[in-house]
C-alpha cells in the first residue's frame, strides 16, 4: 500500500515536471524563443528525458528491492 | 562504470563542440537578370565583421558563378552582399537557381543552395563572359573541430548523439535477449530466461525514450510531435509487440509455461521488428534519413566528427543498458533464490 502510494506521488511529479516544461516551451514566450538559440533546447529536453528514463528504472528497481526486503523481515 | 565515464565524455563533447558556420536566411529569394541586388544574409556561428577577408558568390553551375560587387558585415551574423547580375547568361532556361557561396579567413567556405531564384526576362544573349570570371579557388578552411552545420537541424543535429544511439543500443539490448531467449529454449535452464527477460525490459525502456526523444525532436524539426511517417508508426507498432510481451510475462503464473512462452515470443518479436524497422521504411517515402534508399551512415549527415561522439555514445548507452540489465537480474536471481526457500 505504502509502495502505490510512492508510485503515484512519483507519477504525479513526473506530470507536473512534464507539464512545466511544456509551459516554459510553448506558452510563456513567443515561438522564436525556442529558435533563437539554434534550437539547443531540444537537446537539452532529449537529454533530461534520458535521465528521467533512467532515474524511473532506478526508482522501479528500488521499490522492488524494497519489497523484497521486507519479505526477509517477515521471514525472519 | 566505463559506460557512464563514455557517457559523460559525450555528454561534455557533444555539447561544446560548435557547429560550422552556416546562413539561416538570405532576403529577396527572387533576382531577374541585370539587376542589383542587396542580398540581406543572416548566418549562424558566422565571423561577418571581424573576417578580414570576406568574399562571396552566386553559382550557377560548376563552371558558372559571378562574384559579389561588395560585402558589408552589419554584425558577426548579419551581412549586406551586392550583386550585380548581368544581363547575358548561360542558360537559356527561365528560371534558374543559384546557390550562395561564402569564404572568410576565420569560418572557412559555406553554402547555402537554392539561396536565390534567377528569373530570366528580355531574352538575353547567351554569352558566358560575365559569369566564367569568378575566382572560386583559395577557399579557406576553417581550423578546429566543428560540427556540420545543416538548415532546419541547426543544434539538434546533437541529437544524435543520444535518440540515434539509444535505438542502437537498444537493438544490441534486444540481440541479447534473443540470444538467451534461445539459450533457454535448447537447455532450460531458467537463469537464461531471467537474462531474456531483464535485456528485454531495459531495450523496451530504451525504445519508450526513443519514441519520445524522437517526438521531442520531430517537434523542433518537423513541428510536429507525431507525424504518419513509415519508421515512426512501424516502430510504434514494434514497441507495441515487445510491451505485449510484458503482458504475456505478468499473465501466467506457471513458472515453467511463462518461460518457455516467453522465450518463444521473443524470438516471434525480434524477427517482427527486422522487416518492422529495416525494410519497410526503406520501400517508401520517409522524412528519416537514409530512408527509401540506402542508410544514412555516410556523406555530410553524419561526417568524421559527429561519428567521433556518435559510436562512442552507442557503446556508452549499450554498456549503461548492460549494467541495469545486470541490476535486474541480480534481483530476479535473489528473488528466485528466497521463493524456492519459502
Amino acid at each position: 500500500m505504502n509502495n502505490l502510494l510512492k508510485i503515484k506521488k512519483f507519477v504525479a511529479t513526473i506530470i507536473i515536471m512534464m507539464a512545466n516544461i511544456d509551459l516554459v516551451s510553448g506558452q510563456n514566450y513567443p515561438s522564436d524563443f525556442l529558435r533563437s538559440t539554434g534550437k539547443i533546447y531540444s537537446v537539452a529536453l532529449v537529454i533530461a528525458i534520458i535521465f528521467i528514463g533512467i532515474v524511473f528504472f532506478l526508482f522501479r528497481l528500488d521499490n522492488k528491492l524494497t519489497k523484497l526486503e521486507n519479505h526477509i523481515k517477515n521471514e525472519q | 562504470m566505463a559506460g557512464v565515464i563514455i557517457f559523460i565524455v559525450v555528454l561534455i563533447g557533444g555539447m561544446c563542440v560548435p557547429l560550422r558556420p552556416g546562413v539561416t536566411s538570405s532576403q529577396p529569394a527572387n533576382a531577374k537578370n541585370g539587376d542589383t541586388l542587396f542580398m540581406n544574409v543572416i548566418g549562424y556561428n558566422t565571423h561577418f565583421s571581424t573576417a578580414k577577408n570576406q568574399r562571396a558568390w552566386l553559382k550557377l553551375d560548376s563552371i558558372h558563378a559571378i562574384a559579389a560587387k561588395d560585402f558589408f558585415g552589419k554584425n558577426e551574423n548579419e551581412a549586406v552582399i551586392t550583386f550585380y547580375i548581368p544581363k547575358d547568361l548561360p542558360t537559356s532556361e527561365k528560371v534558374k537557381p543559384l546557390t550562395l557561396i561564402i569564404d572568410n579567413e576565420i569560418d572557412g567556405a559555406f553554402a547555402q543552395p537554392n539561396a536565390l531564384f534567377l528569373t530570366i526576362k528580355d531574352n538575353p544573349t547567351l554569352s558566358s563572359s560575365f559569369w566564367a570570371q569568378a575566382d572560386l579557388t583559395n577557399l579557406s578552411v576553417a581550423s578546429g573541430m566543428k560540427f556540420p552545420y545543416r538548415n532546419i537541424l541547426n543544434e539538434t543535429i546533437r541529437n544524435t548523439f543520444f535518440h540515434v544511439a539509444l535505438w542502437f543500443a537498444m537493438f544490441i539490448l534486444l540481440i541479447a535477449g534473443l540470444y538467451h531467449a534461445i539459450m533457454y529454449l535448447r537447455t532450460g535452464d531458467y537463469d537464461h530466461d531471467i537474462q531474456s527477460a531483464s535485456f528485454n525490459r531495459i531495450a523496451i525502456l530504451y525504445g519508450v525514450l526513443g519514441l519520445l526523444t524522437g517526438s521531442v525532436w520531430a517537434k523542433f524539426t518537423w513541428n510536429t510531435f507525431w507525424t504518419t511517417d513509415v519508421k515512426l508508426n512501424m516502430t510504434a507498432i514494434a514497441m507495441l509487440i515487445y510491451l505485449a510481451y510484458l503482458v504475456l510475462r505478468g499473465s501466467s503464473a506457471d513458472h515453467d509455461r511463462r518461460a518457455k512462452l516467453a522465450a518463444s515470443y521473443t524470438i516471434f518479436a525480434f524477427i517482427a521488428l527486422i522487416p518492422l524497422v529495416f525494410v519497410i521504411p526503406r520501400m517508401t517515402d520517409s522524412l528519416h534519413p537514409g530512408n527509401g534508399g540506402n542508410p544514412a551512415l555516410g556523406g555530410e549527415d553524419l561526417d568524421h566528427t559527429l561519428r567521433l561522439f556518435f559510436y562512442p555514445s552507442i557503446i556508452a548507452l549499450s554498456l549503461l543498458g548492460t549494467w541495469m540489465a545486470s541490476l535486474l537480474i541480480r534481483y530476479e536471481r535473489l528473488k528466485e533464490k528466497i521463493f524456492l526457500k519459502s
